[in-house]
């Protein structure tokens, strides 16, 4: 097989993750106008709790199901209690409050768990690589492939089939339009905030086992999300996962054709796309 | 208490040096014989830049006086940026009076701190690891304690390949900056000379997370040995995705310059099974100095002491001997007293050589051993071979003045 197709498809690995991250961040953002920057947070959190779970001795199965809930939980928290209050601010309000968030808990991980990384084990059920000819992949990859594959259809089911969804997509439209026909935004804000947190912490839950759990992987995730979040077009689902496979896949194949540079890639993917389509490849103008 | 629990203390100093402010541990007294710990305390490599911290305290707080005054240090975060080093160096200098600096984890922050404290008028004594510090960028001020990249690899790819004859084939992950490109080349070299081939290398960038487009290369090119030629997290992480791409049992993997107990125990001991590893310190060495750090790491923080620690304890000890043998903080004294010095150090008998200012030491090669094997909790790795490896100095394009 060649180098090439090998990269693609590792790429649509790293692709998926990288949606999975971004999904959350761009839905708010449709919603609220709201550029969440402790979003990466989130991210940290669910793989610190992974760790820890694990750590108790408790199943790595039993932490994908509990983590979101409770990171998602405190992401609810958060909104009530601190972002509610700054909305109807300047964008520089925005920033103030969710960067000192993200630091916050940045540290507040550190005090916890220290500034050293930490290793989690894959499932033994994941254990071990599949091999194809000359392509050898590791099953967990292969895993987070299908499972975010099958969360994407359950988030877009969500969005698109559900009165819940027809209140966020209506609301991202006009917040005042949906008020008036009595529905409490407040609480559908709640609601989208706990779910991009909850979707940042299956991202972090499932980054665990390939990357490890350090106090500084938020910053790094927040950045490649929001690289995603521009590419697909802000506040954009399908965005997000057109975004997230495109980086992916850029930064696998540049892997092969300049890896120094692989990273920059990304970088240099997300201006072309801000040159030619200002809104994202699926963002909508306004 | 575990190491990482101490660092949950010295985290919480972590907060001011995360908003851009210096922390000043022991540096209010008056008449203070003034140190500074330039060291990454946020982003990638603050872990090493915390453990630093606890060395030098360590050291300061041993000596306690030099020459009748009390010693003092402050802690000035870099964030791994040559930019922000020079600019805290500066401040330090202007401020507070430090002329004697003893951090730098980064060989590109090291360097650019090298060329500060000449111009300031002080004394810089690094870990990080380029030839140029000690090669043909340096200078008067500048000392360096661990093994520069050659002799990292000298130590680790020439016993390796001994060690493995049927092992022809090697590809190499390198970060692209002065230091990923100091030990590529002493690989090459060592490549030429033992007649093995290098199948391919991947340069990567040194804010890279993700390894498994450079890891596909690898595999694709079929190597007998992957050899890791990056530091800290990268190698950490590239390892662990190497790992789970089952390549551990497909080829050998070296890390030539592995940050020793600190990322054993961020690996976990089942990663580390199997993996050798490059180092600059191992706590159990069985040298006075050592063993006599290890007693007052066990006492004041019981654990053992990492490189990281160990590094920074060591190079603010050999400032302060060098204040004491000069009889002066004059840091040209200070520096005339520091060449040539040799001492009982952390892994033996150490000296200091003058023509380029660079301590000649011992440099490690570990293996992991299985999880079952462990005596304790951090006996990680078996020592395989140890010695040293130094270019002569007319071969190192260092010209001191």
């Amino acid at each position: 097989m060649s180098i090439y197709l090998l990269q693609v498809i590792n790429g649509i690995g790293i692709g998926m993750l990288y949606f999975l991250l971004a999904v959350g961040l761009s839905i708010v953002f449709g919603l609220l106008r709201f550029v969440n920057f402790a979003h990466g947070a989130f991210y940290l959190l669910g793989a610190y709790f992974c760790y820890q779970m694990t750590r108790w001795g408790l199943s790595f199965w039993l932490a994908l199901a509990v983590v979101p809930l409770v990171v998602g939980a405190l992401g609810w928290l958060t909104e009530k209690l601190v972002l509610r209050h700054v909305y109807a601010k300047p964008h520089e309000f925005h920033i103030l409050v969710t960067v000192g968030l993200a630091l916050a808990i940045q540290e507040l991980v550190i005090l916890q768990w220290g500034p050293l990384g930490d290793s989690v084990a894959v499932p033994d059920l994941l254990q071990g690589v599949v091999m194809w000819g000359s392509f050898v992949y590791p099953k967990y990859r292969l895993f987070v492939i299908g499972f975010t594959a099958v969360l994407a259809v359950g988030l877009w089911w969500v969005l698109e089939g559900t009165r819940l969804g027809s209140a966020v997509r209506a609301g991202s439209e006009s917040t005042e339009m949906v008020s008036l026909l009595g529905i409490n935004v407040f609480r559908i804000f709640s609601l989208v905030f706990a779910l991009g947190a909850a979707t940042a912490a299956i991202a972090g839950v499932l980054a665990a086992p390939i990357r490890g759990a350090e106090p500084f992987m938020g910053i790094e995730a927040l950045g490649v999300a929001f690289v995603v979040v521009v590419v697909g077009g802000m506040g954009s689902f399908g965005g997000a996962l057109v975004g997230g496979l495109l980086i992916g896949i850029v930064q696998s194949v540049m892997s092969t054709v300049w890896p120094e540079g692989a990273r920059l890639m990304i970088y240099i993917a997300m201006a072309a796309v801000l040159l030619l389509r200002p809104h994202g490849l699926l963002g909508r103008k306004g | 208490m575990q190491r990482r629990h101490l660092l949950q203390l010295s985290a919480l100093g972590a907060l001011p040096a995360s908003l851009g402010l210096a922390r000043s541990a022991w540096a209010q007294s008056t008449g203070a014989i003034q140190f500074g710990c330039p060291v990454p305390m946020s982003g990638a490599f603050a872990a090493n830049g915390k453990f630093a911290d606890l060395g030098m305290k360590l050291a300061i707080e041993q000596y306690g006086k030099a020459l009748g005054r009390p010693l003092a240090y402050t802690v000035l975060d870099t964030e791994g940026k040559p930019a922000t080093a020079v600019r805290k160096v500066q401040e330090a200098s202007e401020q507070q009076g430090t002329r004697f600096f003893a951090g730098g984890i980064l060989s590109s922050e090291s360097l650019a701190m090298g060329k500060e404290a000449e111009k300031i008028g002080g004394v810089f004594i690094t870990t990080a690891g380029a030839d140029e510090i000690t090669g043909k960028d340096c200078n008067s001020a500048t000392f360096r304690w661990s093994v520069p990249t050659f002799g990292a690899i000298e130590q680790t790819v020439r016993p390796l390949a001994d060690l493995l004859p049927k092992a022809k084939r090697w590809y190499t992950i390198t970060p692209q900056y002065v230091f990923g490109d100091g030990l590529l080349s002493a690989a090459k070299k060592v490549f030429k000379d033992k007649g093995l081939e290098h199948v391919g290398n991947s340069y990567h960038s040194l804010s890279e997370k993700e390894f498994s487009g450079y890891l596909t290369n690898a595999m694709a090119a079929k190597p007998d040995v992957l050899l890791l030629l990056n530091f800290g997290s990268q190698s950490s992480d590239a390892l662990r995705q190497a790992v789970s791409f089952g390549m551990h049992k497909n080829m050998t993997i070296l890390i030539a310059w592995a940050s020793g107990l600190e990322q054993f125990e961020s690996l976990g001991a089942d990663l580390c099974d199997g993996i050798y590893f490059g180092a600059q310190y191992w706590h159990t060495v069985n040298a006075p100095l050592n063993l006599e750090l290890v007693k007052r790491s066990q006492e004041k923080f019981k654990s053992n002491p990492n490189y990281s620690l160990a590094g920074s304890y060591i190079c603010t000890k050999l400032l302060i001997d060098g204040i004491i043998k000069a009889g002066t903080v004059d840091p040209k004294a200070v520096v005339a007293a520091m060449e040539g010095m040799k001492y009982a150090g952390l892994t033996g008998e150490e000296e200091i050589r003058k023509g380029d200012h660079q301590v000649l030491k011992s440099y490690y090669l570990l293996k992991g051993k299985p999880k079952a094997k462990m005596a304790n909790k951090d006996d990680y790795v078996d020592v395989v071979s140890s010695g040293k490896s130094f270019l002569p100095v007319d071969q190192t394009g260092c010209k001191l003045g």
